[in-house]
């Protein structure tokens, strides 16, 4: 017996080590960030990418962007699901939002009944994926086309134009600066407090560590592993399994609805193209940031390293003159793969006994 | 000897199959009852009327003297019902504590009380003779002879008087048969938990049953302790009484 526990306790600390879920995206992070240095500097852009400060917005402004959906996507893969319609509520958000106002309808009023609205379509989108059994690929695959669909649809019988301004009731910043509301220091914050980047990064890092300790340190995260790990023993002992994954693809609505809401915001219209594939990138963050598909394994910490590698594989391109822009489609494509047989080969080590 | 559970001439039909008809049996506090059957003789359906999942047709099921109704497996376990599936409901990448705890956290506030649950799981697996070094490693990392002790440990600090163990050594290797062994006779001395012992390995009964009951087509063949059994007769019985003997004489001819 003691011999035995010797051999545990050495395997344990190698496994320790390799086991974090995180892992295989924390080195792809430094790999791009050094790549990309050198590129940069190659093309004698370097400081306008990692000095000035709009270099850095683009690339933090967008890894904040893909990173909230990401959260939402990396939740749901956790608990063995998917949510292909994230990009398409983001624009059912900010369209209802801005068709509200545009009503007139007073701003809190607006921003808590678009609030209510996605997270009852999450409660639908749940409830018809734990009540019917079919894969929730198929069910969001649905309201990736309905949800896009409803929103011009509505904005076209309304204001008979697919594209909303709302720039005569918000007065988005920089110009709607100089006397900010509550509204505004909450959800556009630049324009309260001159800021270099936009609400939505801030947004990101406060959620990233609320879930964070959400996901690891409470009992409702214990739940949300246990329901994708194996939902047959979650529910034998006692884990409510179809509540949790009803409320996870509230959140998930929810924060596209946060996004919808922060991009009309900041630049005063709702665009019927806004969010469009962003699902696919939140996925692919998921994914890097060691996410299986199969459920049980992840975390959204993870999540949020995806979302950067992405951002700056994807920003960073336009910075490096001498490779092609349509090259990084194939960099991210191999990106994907590469990070996805990693955590595999990961996983593997943890479950092997 | 206190009995836990006592079946009074239980039945279960489904439809016009007769599933069990007049079972009756005693199992004992402290105690070991071997139930042998083999497939198809009605043991899963025996299983399932104690956790809860089903209510018997006829006759009456006694827990500590008094008849006894669950409505639903939840209902059984906080009577005191523990069951073991074969499958033994854990999460292969969570960790030890998470796995014991699963469902039933224990926490401070809004976070997870880690501190106290691993001492607790620590002291409950020590207990059974599995020393965990470490609770936060995943089960993937353990034997499965001590996954399976995982789940007993779990079941007996839930609250389970009377532990019902569906054939736990049947997935295992040799060496961890012996482990799963050697954590059952701990829960015996344990003293105060009936133990249902279902199993299709006739070595296994004979040396830990302290009681017998075997099944056949729906029908308790021979109930009794140790001493009452003709333990030679045990594998003939096992397989179905006078069954072999039939095909003996078959493959003679």
């Amino acid at each position: 017996m003691a011999s035995r526990d010797e051999r545990i306790r050495e395997v344990g600390f190698f496994k320790n080590a390799i086991s974090r879920p995180e892992l295989g995206s924390v080195f792809g992070l430094i790999i791009i960030i050094i790549t990309f240095m050198i590129l940069t500097s190659l093309s004698g852009t370097f400081s306008a990418m990692w000095v000035r400060p709009i270099g850095i917005q683009a690339w933090v402004e967008l890894a904040a962007f893909v990173g909230i959906l990401a959260i939402g996507a990396s939740l749901l893969m956790i608990a063995g699901e998917f949510d292909l319609s994230m990009g398409a509520n983001v624009a059912l958000a900010g369209h209802s939002f801005a068709l509200l106002l545009l009503f007139g309808v007073p701003i809190e009023l607006a921003i808590l009944l678009t609030f209510i609205e996605l997270a009852f379509l999450g409660f639908i989108i749940g409830t018809i994926v734990v009540r019917t059994g079919l894969p929730s690929f198929i069910v969001t695959l649905a309201f990736w086309f309905a949800s896009r669909g409803l929103a011009v649809f509505l904005s076209q019988t309304f204001m008979n134009q697919s594209r909303l301004s709302v720039k005569s009731i918000i007065k988005p910043p920089p110009g709607g600066g100089e006397d900010p509301t509550l509204i505004d220091n909450i959800f556009a914050f630049d324009s309260a407090f001159g800021l270099p980047f936009d609400a939505e990064v801030y947004y990101f890092i406060i959620l990233i560590i609320f879930i964070a300790y959400l996901l690891h340190r409470t009992q409702y995260g214990n739940w949300i592993y246990a329901s994708g790990g194996d939902p047959v023993a979650a529910r034998a002992t006692g884990v409510p399994v179809a509540n949790v994954k009803i409320s996870l693809f509230m959140i998930s609505t929810s924060l596209a609805c946060l996004l919808g809401i922060l991009t009309v915001m900041t630049s005063g219209a709702s665009d019927p193209k806004a969010g469009d594939f962003r699902e696919l990138h939140a996925i692919a963050a998921a994914v890097i940031g060691g996410c299986a598909l199969t459920g049980g394994y992840g975390s959204v910490v993870g999540a949020a390293f995806g979302a950067f590698i992405f951002a700056i594989a994807s920003r960073g391109i336009n910075f490096v003159p001498f490779i092609d822009n349509n090259l990084f489609r194939v960099m991210l494509g191999l990106l994907i793969l590469g990070s996805a047989l990693l955590n595999q080969y990961l996983r593997d080590r943890v479950l092997k006994g | 000897m206190e009995p836990s559970i006592k079946f009074n001439k239980v039945s279960k039909f489904f439809g016009n199959i007769i599933a069990l008809k007049h079972i009756s049996f005693t199992v004992y506090k402290g105690e070991i009852t071997a139930l042998l059957g083999d497939n198809g003789s009605g043991k899963s359906t025996l299983i399932k009327l104690l956790s809860g999942v089903y209510s018997p047709d006829e006759g009456e099921i006694l827990l500590d003297g008094k008849p006894v109704k669950f409505k639903s497996p939840r209902d059984a376990v906080s009577s005191g019902i523990g069951t073991v599936y074969q499958d033994l409901a854990l999460q292969p990448l969570m960790s030890v504590t998470r796995n014991f705890f699963l469902g039933r956290e224990i926490s401070k506030g809004l976070s997870l009380d880690f501190q106290t649950m691993d001492n607790i799981t620590k002291t409950e697996m020590a207990k059974l003779g599995i020393d965990v070094a470490d609770p936060s490693q995943p089960i993937g990392t353990m034997s499965g002879g001590q996954r399976q002790t995982l789940a007993i440990s779990r079941a007996i600090y839930f609250g389970a008087k009377v532990l019902i163990l569906d054939e736990p050594t049947s997935a295992l290797g040799q060496k961890q048969q012996l482990e799963v062994l050697k954590t059952i006779s701990k829960v015996k001395k344990l003293g105060n938990i009936a133990i249902i012992f279902i199993t299709h390995n006739d070595m296994h009964a004979k040396l830990l049953g302290d009681r017998f009951a075997f099944l056949n087509r729906g029908k308790v063949l021979a109930s009794g302790s140790k001493k009452e059994i003709d333990m030679s007769n045990l594998r003939t019985l096992m397989a179905g009484g006078d069954e072999l003997a039939k095909l003996e004489n078959e493959l003679k001819a």
